[in-house]
């Protein structure tokens, strides 16, 4: 039987690398495509491929070789995969072409609401958008008689009757690992408490009352977290759900498929989602997406092609073989369970990730330091301005800061 | 009478056998561990209680075990390869191997042997057992919960055959270029008093003490715009040399070159001059003479010389994952790919089979060559 | 032998060290005194981005680099001295602690945290591997023949085993209720969490790599065990040596060549520690000096490197190995004017 399945397998892979079975057309031109190699890559490559002649490069490190290779000439990528920030570096170098030809010509299914447009030109279609808000577990609150959290207060109260009552090792789970995850929860909690993170010159503007709470919020939920929080990713706090050790998280709506895996998960069906927890101002969370971009420096043929094999991944079938994958902008999506707390959260006024060149450095900063006030290696004021001068360093060798 | 005084007290040699046993239980425990975790479901792979890894019965509950059947024809079919990799194949290879190219017997040998071992372990064994567990009656229980799904994922959906072969590429021609670019050097080198040689050898071993993060980024944009900057002297066949095996081989190789041709001079410093003098005086020129005299009795320190090479280039990451694409791709950065990726309990469980399918070769290597990098390195490979 | 055969038998391997090594250093050096800074414009820019609703279009001022008439960016370099040593060093906050006498705010310093570790790791782990390599290959000696071949082969097994497998198969050990962590609160009865203050991590890793380095320590004493002179040792039994006096008086020093082989290689490998700090993420707790270069040289999401401070770092980072080489050096300089003479 073992045997069967091997047999099966291997013609099922044949099969499926065999070209455009699901394309309208068959491409001819040889394209190749680099982007970071989450699930939703993976369905939207995949569906790609189906046109022939496509190889897709799926590289969580693709950072560091996409402006480089997107500069080569010619580019060594024709498709390119990006977020709101990793578009930035492409965009300032000019890497990437305007679009708005091919959509008139291939484009009439996408939405409006698809489309990156900077100055009224669009240079990016959208596929999906991503943000962290609140799961929970839906058993253990109603057990206790406690009503879903909305505020940060509420959620603190929340965790301390859950670690009275003693029904999970840890009431929290949170993405703190330092690095790109702990800068992303301060600049969701940052923004919730309404700051901004720059005035005039690109200068640093986090040194303030917003910034001091948004810390003393981290610090306050790391008491009821795994004191391992400063290596735990969203992988692994997706895990800590998945094995019932913690019962709320502000957790990436992109994990929330994961809950109900009967295959990994011993609690299925008890996660249920709901809008990130309010700071002062707004949800403390921000808008992602994720889309593609085409190279500047491709040959028109290629550039043709491209866009078509592009479309044909960013299309219904594709979505409707993929539903709770992602939360996807694209027609044919039918939002689920999964996407309540995505959507309630954007519904409550979260905003965009202020990506640009400036953040970029802003974020690495506050990823590297962030970690000295929870250990209580430093106060909160001080922190905030090593990380402003962290900050200023780099941001005047960038050519940022004069 | 030096035996009978040699004799130790009875309490030094339990002490000398138990520090041992620890020992040997230490460093073989993590592999162990994850070859473990790699048959079994995700529930039961991560669970926190040792049992549960050990005997998965969540696997089990979802019909996917072994019964005793199974386990004595798994473990005769391992200890059978061990059995081959230990004791069979060195003589044959030596039987077989045409004068001169040893080392390619060892390749193929390593390389049919591990076919083989795949091809009985994950088909012949499982379309037996599964002809013999219906008649066995209790013997043909599942006892144990185990799954080899994830290899299969591993190997045949994930594609890894590719990165396997891509592997192989570098490695070889790390192995290869490597030593033979070094063992000349390192026989100039311990043939020549001069001063020049001394500082060579001198900043050789400064460059082994380099932090390579600092050289391999500065390599990305040279390589990914070769096509511009190679185009006045190749003409319009300049190649991009990012994403080609050839140029990490070459990169890798000349990272590897201060240690190795370290080794080689100290191995070649323990052959006696005398030998290549004699020959010189029968009217050989110096490269005649290395070939004549000195090859023939250098293999054990180039053995030796050419694993380190050879673990070098098979566990590189750094090199590899920056100036490789997907489809050049080597198992070890393959491997943190799919960790890095937004990964699954599943994916995870995947990538542990992966972890594994990426240590057996080096299981077979080490059984193979343990003995020669003993003599190689008695024989004077290493010397201070 | 005469120069030109000299030459031509070193030249590939010298051609393929200058062009992949040297030189990059060279330009590594030079690097470490300029900046190269794209040239900034600021203007008015409207971007549209998805919402769930609808999209979301704001006009914000931004900083947007210049780009020439074939497209590519404009870039000034600019020598900018020692700046960016100084940017590393920061010798002013340095001074301020050292006159405080304050080790906390030293260790907030980022290169003087990363050197205290990295000291601290190459000098603590030095003696633990050779002591272990010295253990492990004179219970080997002792062992029976038998099993002699199947011990050498486990034991080498930490050292074959890919790096990165190896720093990640510990995080499964270990992280989180990770099996050894499991077993370690079963048996001591009460909760651990060793991965959520410094010092069990920096133990984690100094356990690490001694792990993973150990056997290599193991194999090359064990090879030199073979050619300990039986004579010297006979007669010392004759003097009536005992078993200590024997390994302290004939084999240690038979070893002591390959003992400081092992400690130079030892450290320079430790002394450039990194994998460890990236594959237990130790990063909030525990930096080293190489992965603060790496870190300068990362691109961040928007494409920022500090290239020039990389450079700075990484040639103090060779200062430093040079330094610890001294020793080293002086003795081959010797043994070469000895072998001249």
């Amino acid at each position: 039987m073992q045997i069967r399945k091997i047999l099966l397998a291997g013609a099922m892979s044949l099969a499926s690398t065999g070209a455009w079975a699901g394309c309208a057309f068959e491409n001819t031109v040889p394209l190749k495509s680099l982007s970071a190699g989450f699930e939703a890559w993976k369905a939207v490559t995949d569906a790609m491929a189906e046109c022939g002649n496509f190889t897709a490069e799926l590289d969580q490190e693709f950072r560091e070789k996409q402006p480089e290779a997107f500069a080569a000439d010619p580019a060594l990528y024709q498709i390119g995969g990006v977020a709101n920030s990793t578009m930035v570096p492409l965009l300032n170098a000019g890497t990437i072409r305007p679009l708005d030809d091919y959509i008139a010509k291939y484009g009439q299914q996408l939405s409006a609401n698809q489309m990156i447009k900077i100055d009224g030109e669009t240079y990016a279609i959208a596929m999906m958008v991503n943000n962290q808000h609140l799961m929970y577990r839906e058993d253990i609150l109603t057990d206790l008689g406690i009503s879903v959290p909305t505020t940060w207060d509420e959620v603190l109260a929340a965790a301390e009757a859950i670690k009275a009552a003693g029904v999970v090792d840890y009431p929290l789970g949170g993405t703190f690992k330092t690095g790109w995850n702990l800068g992303e929860e301060f600049v969701n909690n940052y923004l919730g408490e309404g700051g901004a993170f720059f005035g005039d010159g690109n200068m640093p503007a986090i040194n303030n009352p917003a910034g001091v709470r948004a810390l003393e919020i981290m610090k306050a939920m790391t008491a009821y977290m795994d004191p391992e929080y400063l290596v735990s990713d969203s992988t692994y706090v997706q895990q800590q759900f998945q094995q019932g050790k913690i019962a709320m998280a502000n957790l990436w709506a992109s994990r929330a498929g994961a809950m109900d895996d009967a295959a990994e998960s011993q609690v299925v069906g008890l996660v249920k989602m709901a809008s990130a927890p309010m700071g002062s101002v707004r949800p403390a969370s921000s808008l992602w997406w994720d889309g593609v971009v085409f190279a500047t420096n491709m040959t028109e043929e290629e550039a043709d092609a491209a866009f078509r094999v592009a479309m044909e991944g960013l299309d219904r079938e594709m979505v409707e073989a993929n539903n709770d994958v992602a939360v996807w902008l694209i027609d044919g999506y039918v939002p689920g369970p999964a996407a309540e707390g995505a959507i309630a959260t954007a519904n409550n006024g979260a905003v965009p990730y202020p990506a640009s060149g400036p953040m970029g450095i802003m974020h690495t900063a506050l990823g590297n330091g962030i970690a000295d006030y929870l250990n209580g290696a430093k106060d909160a004021a001080t922190t905030l301005a090593d990380i402003e001068a962290a900050y200023l360093t780099s941001a005047k060798e960038a050519g940022l800061v004069e | 009478m030096s035996a009978r005084a040699l004799r130790q007290p009875l309490g030094l040699r339990l002490a000398s056998g138990s520090f041992l046993a620890l020992w040997c239980l230490i460093a073989a425990f993590p592999i162990v561990w994850i070859t473990v975790m790699s048959f079994k479901a995700p529930v039961d792979a991560f669970s926190s209680n040792a049992l549960h890894v050990i005997f998965g019965p969540e696997t089990l509950a979802r019909g996917k075990g072994w019964s005793v059947l199974d386990i004595v024809l798994g473990g005769a079919v391992i200890w059978a390869t061990l059995w081959l990799a230990m004791r069979a194949l060195p003589g044959a290879v030596r039987a077989w191997s045409p004068q001169g190219a040893v080392a390619l017997g060892w390749v193929l040998g390593a390389l049919g042997l591990g076919l083989g071992f795949i091809v009985v372990f994950f088909v012949a064994v499982p379309a037996l057992t599964g002809l013999l567990n219906p008649l066995a009656g209790p013997l043909g229980q599942d006892v144990i919960g185990a799954t080899t799904e994830h290899y299969r994922t591993v190997w045949i959906e994930r594609g890894f055959a590719n990165n396997f072969k891509n592997s192989l590429i570098v490695t070889t021609g790390v192995v290869t270029v490597s030593l033979t670019v070094g063992t000349l050097a390192g026989y100039g080198l311990a043939r020549s008093g001069s001063t020049l040689a001394f500082w060579i050898l001198i900043l050789a071993l400064v460059f082994r003490a380099l932090p390579h993060s600092v050289l391999v980024a500065g390599y990305l944009p040279v390589f990914i715009n070769s096509a511009e900057w190679l185009a006045p002297i190749l003409g319009d066949n300049a190649p991009t040399l990012y994403g080609k095996p050839l140029a990490v081989i070459a990169v890798l190789v000349a990272i590897n070159q201060p240690f190795t041709i370290w080794m080689l001079r100290s191995f070649f410093s323990n052959i006696p001059a005398d030998l290549d003098e004699a020959a010189r005086v029968d009217g050989c020129s110096h490269f005649q003479a290395f070939r004549r005299v000195i090859m023939p009795v250098m293999w054990p320190g180039v053995i030796t010389t050419g694993l380190f090479s050879f673990l070098l280039a098979y566990n590189d990451f750094l090199v590899t994952s920056l100036l490789l694409d997907a489809s050049n791709q080597t198992m070890v950065p393959a491997i943190a790919g799919m960790f890095n990726r937004e990964t699954t309990t599943t994916d995870q469980v995947v990538a542990v089979a992966a972890a594994v399918s990426i240590t057996a070769p080096l299981f077979l290597l080490v059984m193979a060559f343990q003995r020669q990098i003993v003599s190689g390195l008695t024989a004077g490979a290493v010397k201070g | 032998m005469k120069f030109k055969t000299f030459a031509a038998f070193v030249a590939p391997s010298v051609f393929m060290m200058l062009l992949f090594i040297a030189f990059p250093l060279v330009s590594v050096f030079i690097q470490s005194f300029y900046v190269t800074q794209p040239v900034y414009e600021t203007v008015a820019v409207e971007t549209c981005t998805p919402g769930f609703t609808g999209q979301i279009c704001t006009t914000e001022t931004k900083s947007v680099p210049r780009l020439d008439d074939n497209g590519k960016i404009v870039e000034v370099t600019r020598f900018v001295g020692l700046e960016s040593y100084r940017n590393v060093l920061e010798p002013a906050r340095f001074w301020a602690a050292v006159k405080a006498r304050s080790w906390a705010a030293l260790q907030a310093i980022d290169f003087w945290k990363a050197l205290r570790f990295t000291l601290m790791f190459t000098l603590v782990t030095l003696p633990l591997v050779i002591g272990m390599g010295l253990a492990i290959a004179i219970v080997i000696n002792n062992a029976s023949r038998a099993i002699r071949g199947p011990v050498i082969f486990v034991s080498l097994l930490p050292f074959i085993i890919t790096p990165v497998i190896g720093a990640l198969s510990i995080n499964w050990l270990f992280r989180g209720d990770g099996i050894l962590t499991a077993g370690l609160e079963w048996w001591l009865g009460r909760d651990i969490a060793l991965f959520a203050q410094a010092w069990t991590i920096e133990l984690l890793m100094v356990l690490y790599r001694v792990w993973h380095v150990a056997p290599f320590a193991a194999i090359v004493f064990y090879a030199g065990l073979q050619t300990v002179n039986q004579d010297s040792l006979e007669s010392a039994l004759i003097d009536g040596a005992s078993r200590w006096e024997r390994l302290r008086y004939i084999i240690i020093p038979h070893l002591m060549p390959l003992i400081t082989f092992v400690a130079i290689i030892h450290l320079m490998d430790t002394y450039r520690v990194f994998e460890e700090i990236v594959g237990f993420s130790s990063q909030g707790h525990v930096i080293s000096l190489q992965w603060l270069t790496y870190d300068f040289l990362k691109p961040d999401q928007a494409g920022n490197r500090s290239i020039s401070r990389a450079s700075a770092s990484a040639m103090l980072t060779m200062i430093g190995i040079v330094i610890i080489l001294v020793p080293l050096l002086r003795r081959t300089w010797r043994d070469h004017r000895g072998a001249g003479a």
